[in-house]
């Protein structure tokens, strides 16, 4: 168990009795020791004990289930969920990469996050191949060679299929398989705006990985899959138009990678960035990389991705001190 | 003690176990989130009272005077029980302290509860429904919705944190 865990997934599994008696001493000793962590098992398991009471009327009230979609899914929903020390790493990160110092949080008081569904991030109201190339408006995954499967328990996920080039260029690299998709980040700023002073927003997006063996493995010794995101301020047309040469624009990115060997258990990887700037909209690719300075494609199979999430963590300005 | 009473106490012991029942299985299940178990401690939690009801006072709260003794068969039920991983007694502690601390989350999970449910798609609010509501295992959900059990289990914990998002950003609304 370590900081990175997800508590709130873990919180669930115990409600359903699936924890082992290791991942309960940790969850125990979070309880205990982090407030926020005891506030959301609170709440979890109250929701759990309203829904587990036969008194209560469980039919939802009629209100037409409309799909999410950006957009309109681009709201703060404020969860108490302290990340005191991941926004202190993200701070760092941010800072490390323009390149001004170290820095930490100190004394950071209580967080809020919101979690923002994407369009299809569990992939289960897709099928077949995704569209081919970059994609040029908010709402929908595009990119390398790959499919949406369903597996014999009928979740989908995500497969990478082939390496490529997503512009299309044959001397471009094709050391990797991207998926990419743009979220507009318009309506979370302006509920955002009101308190922007005293408060500041990562967004952090995860995904978890799962690899199978493939044929070509052996000639892919350092595959690896990974999670990335880039906030922007322009247009997706622009970005569509000037990948990759556009990334040196980006106001903050994250990234976070993970080898899996073939048949390991399933990984769940995040990465964050800051929201502190003038940026609109928020660019997340899934990835499998083979590490390799390759320009023509190579076929890959075995990796499989599943519930990409992408979150809004909102914490107060945090007291940071910067060393040279 | 149960032999003796009047049919007077019994009608008004029946009565204030009636009005208190949900509340007391709802706090059982934070700390023994399973529902069989819940239901059994508070079985038992019932016999104990009625064995102790003389010495009940009316002047004072029937629920707060019952949780005292939920605590109790709930620590002697984890003791003699370990079927499942349980939460370190520290953990329990700590949880029934600040218990009280999430009546506006409380009073908006009553309000909005099925507003929200109303919101989860449909496979989920069925899962939910079925999970819940008809005490359905996720084994059986799974043969009736031709899914594997770690797909169902999996459906109904987002169904629930997506709940709860919804819940507390009604909330907050409603505190702006």
């Amino acid at each position: 168990m370590t900081d990175s865990t997800d508590w709130q997934a873990l919180i669930q599994k115990h409600l359903d009795g699936r924890c082992t008696e290791e991942e309960v001493a940790a969850l125990s000793d979070q309880i205990v020791n982090r407030d926020a962590v005891r506030s959301d098992y609170l709440k979890a398991a109250r929701l759990h004990g309203v829904l587990g009471d036969e008194t209560v009327e469980l039919n939802p009230k009629v209100i037409p289930f409309s799909p999410p979609t950006p957009k309109k899914d681009l709201r703060l929903q404020p969860i108490a969920w302290s990340r005191q020390l991941a926004a202190a790493i993200v701070t760092g990160a941010f800072v490390g990469l323009t390149g001004i110092g170290v820095v930490w949080a100190m004394n950071s008081p209580r967080s809020e996050a919101s979690f923002i569904p994407i369009a299809n991030g569990d992939f289960q109201s897709m099928t077949g191949p995704v569209e081919a190339g970059f994609p040029n408006r908010f709402g929908y995954w595009s990119g390398n060679p790959a499919e949406v499967v369903q597996e014999p328990d009928g979740n989908r996920v995500l497969r990478f299929l082939e390496t490529g080039n997503v512009m299309g260029n044959p001397e471009g690299g094709a050391s990797n398989c991207s998926v990419f998709q743009l979220v507009d980040l318009t309506s979370l700023r302006r509920q955002w705006e009101a308190d922007r002073s005293e408060s500041q927003l990562t967004l952090e997006l995860s995904a978890r990985f799962r690899r199978e063996s493939a044929p070509k493995d052996a000639d892919l010794p350092k595959l690896d899959a990974s999670v990335r995101i880039y906030l922007f301020q322009g247009e997706p047309e622009f970005l569509s138009s000037n990948w990759p040469n556009v990334v040196r624009e980006a106001d903050a990115l994250g990234k976070q990678a993970i080898k899996l060997n073939p048949g390991d258990e399933a990984a769940t990887i995040s990465t964050s960035c800051l929201l502190n700037s003038e940026a609109n909209l928020a660019l997340i690719a899934i990835s499998a990389n083979t590490r390799m300075g390759r320009t023509t494609p190579i076929e890959l199979g075995g990796y499989y991705v599943d519930d990409v999430r992408l979150t809004a963590i909102k914490h107060p300005v945090l007291p940071v001190r910067f060393v040279k | 003690m149960p032999n003796t009473a009047p049919n007077s106490d019994h009608e008004q012991f029946t009565r204030l176990l009636l009005e208190s029942e949900p509340v007391m299985l709802r706090s059982i299940l934070v700390s023994v989130p399973h529902r069989a178990d819940a239901r059994e401690i508070l079985q038992e939690t019932a016999v104990a009272l009625w064995r102790q009801f003389e010495t009940y006072d009316p002047a004072r709260p029937f629920l707060n005077w019952a949780m005292g003794f939920a605590r109790i068969e709930t620590r002697r039920f984890l003791s003699r029980e370990s079927r499942r991983a349980q939460l370190s007694e520290q953990a329990m502690e700590v949880l029934e302290q600040e218990m009280q601390g999430t009546q506006e989350f409380d009073s908006a999970l009553e309000t909005h509860l099925a507003t929200c449910l109303g919101k989860l798609n449909e496979k989920a609010q069925r899962l939910v429904r079925g999970y819940y509501h008809e005490g359905h295992s996720p084994e059986i959900l799974s043969q009736r919705e031709n899914r594997s059990v770690e797909a169902i289990y999996k459906t109904i914990q987002r169904a629930r944190r997506e709940l709860q998002a919804c819940i507390e950003r009604k909330m907050n609304s409603e505190l702006a």
